[in-house]
């Protein structure tokens, strides 16, 4: 069975530990977890994630500027980007989706919709 | 007439064997005749004997064809029955593996609601700081709950009001009187409020969800939610039993991170063993207190 890596990026140690449980509902994912856009970019350097889940409301660099920047980067440019908002507005949902993401998640996260957004970008549904 | 005596005797074998001759040819004739006729005769049922045979053997083949046939319905009919058995079956199969998944979905669904719970709990009591555990408090009701304007109380020291110590797109959140408006009557009760939906969106004189924070029976505080994101669009089970879990564990958690934060003040980062040293001392007074009350206890009995 295929191994797949999932890069968290989320500034609450709370998110991050729901995220990472929601995650660890499916098998065969490897999670690794980032504090900030920073810290995501820095982890991007030296690895290749098959799948992203990024918050958009963080500090020092938010998701948007993110996802911006991977997909700049030919490296990551084709890895599936799934954004997770804090409100139901679109207009941050929109921007991300513009920049080149691949799906969103509202809060309060469901680990079910997490994971079903999981395997179809993953391909694993 | 001795003559006539010799013509007779001279004429008589010459008839009798021309007598014998016509009879010898006739018999041999007739004898060929009849053995023409008997092989003839033989040829016809040899004929017939061979169309016999051939009748025989297609009514016997006829037979077994019919037979077979009789087999093969046999066989049609038992499968037919371990068809529809088959069929029962799986369709009892299929049944059941809904009932398995529709059962998995709803232990996953559990298990997000525990985890979700043991991650706030557990969040909760991580620190001693006073801003974090508020802090948490307040990240927990936005990204759990799903809470957008709300507001925390703690009770002052007289326990006959209550003031806000945070609040979330509310934009004037008065100090309340326990026993008055919806929050002070939920802080005078103990006893939790929840709307029947979460929207419409409603205010602190009439909010969607008041929790009373209670520690040994005693409210020390409320929490009250005024609005919730968009997208919840009705409570979950699990967000009473979350709220029902922050209303029992943020008192305490307030109450140590307050207790942590007076022992030792603003600006000092303690390791957290020092905290613990006067534990030892705090026990054994704790037990000798407890032996003296047995002791007397039983002297009055």
């Amino acid at each position: 069975m295929t191994d797949y890596s999932c890069l968290v990026v989320e500034d609450s140690p709370m998110m991050r530990q729901l995220l990472v449980f929601a995650l660890a509902r499916v098998r065969c994912i490897h999670v690794t977890e980032a504090e900030d856009g920073v810290d995501a970019l820095r982890k991007l350097a030296s690895q290749k994630f098959d799948l992203i889940l990024t918050d958009i409301n963080m500090p020092v660099m938010d998701g948007l500027k993110l996802v911006k920047r991977i997909r700049a980067d030919a490296e990551h440019a084709n890895t599936p980007i799934i954004i997770i908002t804090t409100e139901g507005s679109t207009e941050d949902r929109q921007r991300a989706m513009a920049l080149g993401a691949n799906a969103y998640i509202t809060k309060p996260i469901q680990a079910p919709q997490v994971i079903q957004k999981v395997k179809e970008l993953l391909k694993l549904a | 007439m001795s003559d006539d005596r010799e013509d007779r005797r001279s004429d008589a074998p010459a008839d009798l064997g021309r007598e014998r001759e016509v009879l010898v040819r006739q018999f041999l004739r007739r004898g060929f005749e009849i053995t023409e006729s008997m092989l003839s005769e033989n040829h016809t049922l040899r004929d017939e004997l061979g169309r016999v045979r051939d009748e025989n053997a297609r009514l016997r083949s006829h037979l077994a064809s019919d037979t077979a046939i009789r087999d093969l319905i046999r066989r049609i009919d038992a499968l037919e029955t371990e068809r529809r058995e088959l069929l029962l079956r799986s369709d009892a199969l299929a049944e059941s593996s809904r009932q398995s998944e529709r059962r998995s979905s709803e232990i996953e669904a559990e298990l997000h609601d525990l985890a979700n719970l043991y991650i706030a709990s557990s969040h909760l009591h991580s620190t001693l700081s006073l801003r974090r555990v508020v802090r948490h408090l307040a990240e927990l009701l936005q990204q759990l709950v799903g809470a957008e304007g709300f507001a925390i109380y703690v009770s002052e020291g007289d326990g006959r009001s209550a003031r806000p110590v945070y609040s979330e797109n509310l934009s004037d959140v008065p100090a309340i009187e326990v026993g008055e408006g919806a929050i002070g009557v939920v802080m005078a009760t103990g006893i939790a409020r929840m709307a029947d939906a979460p929207h419409p969106a409603g205010s602190l004189e009439a909010p969607v969800a008041i929790v009373p924070m209670l520690v040994k029976d005693s409210c020390v505080g409320a929490i009250a939610i005024t609005s919730v994101f968009d997208q919840k669009e009705h409570w979950a089970e699990v967000d009473r039993e979350f709220l029902r879990l922050l209303g029992s564990h943020a008192g305490t958690a307030l109450i140590a991170a307050t207790l942590y934060a007076e022992r030792f003040p603003e600006g000092a980062t303690p390791d957290p063993r020092i905290a613990l040293a006067p534990m030892h001392d705090q026990l054994a007074r704790q037990k000798e207190s407890d032996a003296s009350a047995d002791k007397s206890g039983a002297t009055d009995r």
